[in-house]
């Protein structure tokens, strides 16, 4: 039974350059208690899709399509029903930790004011908020709730910010880019972080990320994206194993431990996309046919590739 | 912590001496000019040309041949003491003509200031939050003409407009609440215009942070985000450049006084400018500058301890 | 209810094809720029060519018409000595454009090679210098510029002095961050390891770079001082009353508010609208050549 199905998704920003395609007719399912990833380069489009569920992106957004959750569509919602799913339905965990907490704001309060918004008291808002501290192993608890986010390390950040997002124990997690930026062992404790959080309470969780060994050891499912646009989706280990689509290929090649060999060539500019498949002139494989008509997802099970050739 | 206050501190003062010494040395620059002023003002009629007895008198008297860091000094001593001198005109105490007109020149002040604040702010955010609609336009527009027009002139319109031909409010006077309505008013466009635009940009640079973003996808209202998230760091940087702005009123409060005959220091200043009273000027000078260095020393600690980042640094 | 329907959040995330040069923002603003120097360049003209298109000499003093409305022989009306009043503004624009450009390049000029100094040479004389500039910058314009006229007499040239006194260290503030930060630049380092001298640097490398802003704030600065010599000659302080001036015209006007209220409407708006002009002028070269300016168009020097 799915949670959160997406149907068609489709963004674009109005610019005075003209509009710039960012999602094109994404569709996927995530299921209850499941980890979806979404990986694919910068500019894949990914982390658009996850705001574009919570309705956080600007206002020159044209977002098209439907995002089924528990059955509620939450592209129509309007402002006052979406302020109900966020934070207590779908919480999201932003990339950059550090951006993402008000600077002039207490660490303590900026946990607790989501509690006050749910009508507790302050004083009681403030004693729960204490209790996510001290899960959150960022020193005493009292004591970095009254200090302010400069004054903790990186890593720590990064605790509170997950912290924060599941404070009112979302039923699902949209992580954006949750390693994006840390050194070896801050990646590798927020890694095991995310493994227990995500092993707890039966949450569904949407990661999106590039890290593709995170996505590896911690995804059920995932998606590849390029140029705004699926291009293959099945299981996360077997995908990344032994994967079909050759932007896939290519991309798993990249790793070092695969023998960091480039990709050539760059992402199409999402101002004018072809209108053949969009990977076709960076593909090794590509024929005359992949320039001129754009493929579909084919299905085989439950893995699915956009290209005319596999 | 103390010791940048006591460096801010010792700053301030230098910074008062440094401007009087630089008047008084301004006022003193034509030699004899001043054994004739004095003479002016005191014995001499109109028109009538002192002689080099009565200049050598004077100049003895006032020990006007001393070199001008010795008078300077003398000033200062005597200043430290609470004796500004005085007048040459009113032939009172400076210090007693200074402190008489002080308070309307700080209700005058304070009074435009916090209507430019009043509405400057919430002007401002509504800017932020109609980016680029109507209503930012709109007030967009209006302040930037509120900026540009000379503050005398604001107020010969509110004049024309409200007092002669509405009747509404008077020209001039001082003591009740009707006389300060129009001068406040025309003193306080400028930094209405520079608060309205300054917590518009303050207010669309933050809501452009990733943490409003993520405020929101805490469940959080937007007009909470607005107020409680947006708006204090907005105001950071606008209350440092409101400060310094109240320089800027300052310096238009002794024009508008003096259309409106508001007795305060800054219509004294001109007065005595006028009349080349310099021991007024210089008493109305060092007043001036004191409040304005002396305010600017407060917002400066009201900074420093709103931003944690420099308070817990 | 205003928040309703709004969308607050305006998203970090840089879509890839973001080209700086070609933005909406760069593109309004040369518009701006362009509409901004016609028409300043429509007043400049004017102005230079009063001399010649003025109807009347504007020290003709004609009692007998004096106090007038806008009519066919005198467009803008009279003065209550019977001056035409349009003959005053155009003399006027004159006035205040000359001034004010002098102040600018007297100020400019001081500012560019004090701060540059400071900024370049470090050490000692960039102490006393930033001292002396943070003083300057420390008190309130208005009241210093009253002083030095007030004590040296009105006329033209204390004007001139006053205003450059006031004004020169902003220029000298922006000139010695701009020299600091560009001072560390790499592609200065490289250039004296390539051997160039001192001098050559300066010139070749730091200045073209560092006068971005500084051109900006003389745009924006044109409009604030000819605000402050209209203060000051309102007061009486400034211009020697021979000389049609903006502010003093205003000034004589105050008087006949009742009877003649045309004689404070022409000037004002004359004065406003070439603020407006120099402003928004301002704003769009500071759009073109310096986005990420810190230099605030309204705050006062």
């Amino acid at each position: 039974m799915s949670l959160l199905e997406v149907k068609d998704l489709d963004v674009g920003f109005e610019t005075k350059m003209g509009t710039v395609k960012a999602v094109n007719n994404v569709s996927f399912q995530i299921d209850k208690g499941e980890t979806f990833g979404l990986i694919g380069e910068s500019g894949s489009g990914k982390s658009v899709i996850g705001m574009s569920l919570l309705r956080l992106l600007p206002r020159n957004a044209i977002v098209k399509g439907k995002a089924l959750f528990d059955g509620s569509d939450l592209l129509a919602a309007n402002e006052n029903e979406m302020q109900k799913f966020r934070g207590e339905r779908i919480a999201f965990i932003p990339q950059n930790p550090t951006a993402s907490l008000n600077p002039l704001m207490k660490n303590g309060l900026q946990l607790s004011e989501v509690f006050e918004q749910k009508g507790h008291t302050r004083r009681d808002s403030w004693n729960q908020a204490l209790e996510v501290f001290g899960r959150l192993l960022i020193g005493q608890p009292a004591t970095s709730a009254s200090k302010y986010p400069h004054q903790l390390s990186g890593g720590m950040r990064q605790r509170l910010i997950a912290g924060i997002s599941m404070s009112l124990e979302p039923q699902m997690v949209i992580a954006d880019e949750p390693t994006k930026g840390l050194d070896s062992l801050t990646r590798r404790s927020t890694i095991e972080f995310f493994r227990q959080l995500e092993g707890e309470h039966d949450r569904s969780m949407l990661l999106i990320t590039h890290d593709l060994d995170l996505a590896y050891e911690i995804c059920d499912r995932l998606a590849v994206l390029y140029a705004g646009e699926i291009v293959e989706m099945g299981p996360a280990q077997k995908l990344m194993d032994d994967p079909e689509h050759p932007y896939t290929r290519g991309l798993l090649k990249s790793l070092p431990k695969n023998g960091l060999v480039p990709l050539e060539g760059s992402s199409p500019s999402l101002l004018g996309l072809p209108k053949g498949c969009f990977f076709s002139e960076r593909c090794e494989i590509h024929k005359q046919d992949c320039m001129n008509r754009h493929p579909q997802l084919n299905q085989n099970g439950g893995w699915m590739t956009r290209c005319l050739l596999t | 912590m103390l010791r940048y206050l006591s460096k801010r501190l010792a700053y301030m003062v230098a910074t008062v001496l440094a401007v009087c010494a630089l008047t008084f040395f301004l006022m003193n620059i034509i030699p004899g000019g001043t054994a004739e002023l004095i003479l002016k003002h005191t014995v001499l009629e109109l028109e009538e040309i002192p002689t080099d007895e009565q200049i050598a008198e004077i100049s003895s008297q006032y020990n006007l041949h001393d070199p001008l860091y010795v008078q300077f000094g003398r000033w200062l001593a005597n200043a430290l003491h609470g004796d500004l001198g005085d007048s040459y005109i009113q032939k009172k105490p400076v210090s007693y003509l200074l402190l008489l007109r002080l308070p309307a020149t700080i209700m005058l002040a304070f009074t435009a200031m916090s209507i430019a604040i009043l509405i400057g702010i919430p002007l401002g955010i509504l800017c932020a939050v109609r980016e680029n609609r109507f209503t930012d336009y709109l007030l967009r527009i209006v302040t930037l003409i509120g900026v540009s027009m000379p503050g005398f002139w604001l107020a010969l319109l509110l004049i024309l407009f409200f007092s002669v031909t509405l009747k509404l409010f008077p020209v001039a006077g001082y003591g009740e609440l009707k006389y300060l309505v129009l001068p406040a008013v025309a003193l306080s466009a400028h930094s209405l215009a520079l608060t309205l635009r300054m917590v518009r940009t303050g207010m669309l640079e933050v809501m452009g942070q990733p943490y409003i973003a993520f405020a929101v996808s805490k469940g959080l209202s937007a007009r909470y985000v607005i107020l409680r998230h947006a708006l204090k760091n907005a105001l950071l940087p606008t209350i440092t450049v409101l400060g310094m702005s109240l320089g800027h009123m300052l310096g238009g409060a002794v024009v508008i006084e003096s259309i409106f005959s508001w007795p305060g220091v800054g219509s004294l200043l001109v007065d005595a400018i006028s009349g080349r009273d310099i021991p007024l000027v210089l008493g109305c000078v060092l007043t001036i500058v004191g409040v304005f260095v002396t305010i600017n020393l407060l917002v400066d600690l009201v900074y420093t301890y709103l931003d944690p980042r420099i308070r817990y640094g | 209810m205003i928040m309703k329907s709004i969308n607050i959040t305006k998203s970090h995330l840089f879509y890839p094809h973001r080209i700086k040069w070609a933005s909406y923002h760069r593109i309004m603003a040369n518009r701006t720029v362009a509409i901004c120097l016609v028409l300043l360049a429509a007043m400049v003209f004017l102005a230079l060519i009063a001399p010649w298109i003025a109807p009347y000499d504007p020290n003709d003093i004609d009692l007998k018409a004096s106090l007038m409305s806008p009519t066919t022989e005198h467009w803008l009306g009279t003065d209550h000595l019977g001056r035409d009043i349009l003959s005053r503004l155009l003399y006027g624009a004159t006035t205040s454009f000359s001034i004010a450009i002098s102040v600018v390049i007297f100020a400019l000029t001081m500012g560019i090679i004090l701060g540059g100094a400071a900024g370049y040479f470090s050490g000692i004389p960039d102490d006393i210098i930033s001292r002396v500039i943070d003083l300057f910058l420390s008190f309130p314009s208005m009241i210093f510029a009253l002083a030095i006229v007030g004590a040296l007499g009105s006329s033209v040239l204390n004007l001139i002095l006053a205003l450059s006194l006031v004004h020169w260290a902003s220029y000298a503030r922006l000139m010695r961050g701009q020299v600091l930060s560009i001072k560390s630049n790499d592609y200065v380092s490289s250039a004296r390891v390539m051997g160039a001298s001192d001098c050559r640097i300066l010139v070749k490398h730091i200045l073209p770079n560092a006068l971005s802003p500084v051109i900006v704030l003389a745009t924006l600065d044109m409009g604030h001082v000819i605000l402050s010599a209209a203060a000051l000659s309102f007061l009486g302080l400034g211009i020697p009353p021979s000389i049609p001036e903006w502010g003093s015209m205003l000034n004589a006007g105050k008087e006949f508010m009742r009877t003649a209220p045309y004689l404070t409407l022409f000037p004002g708006m004359a004065i406003t609208m070439t603020v407006v002009l120099f402003s928004l002028l301002g704003d769009g070269f500071r759009e073109i050549l310096d986005p990420e300016s810190e230099v605030n168009g309204l705050v006062a020097s």
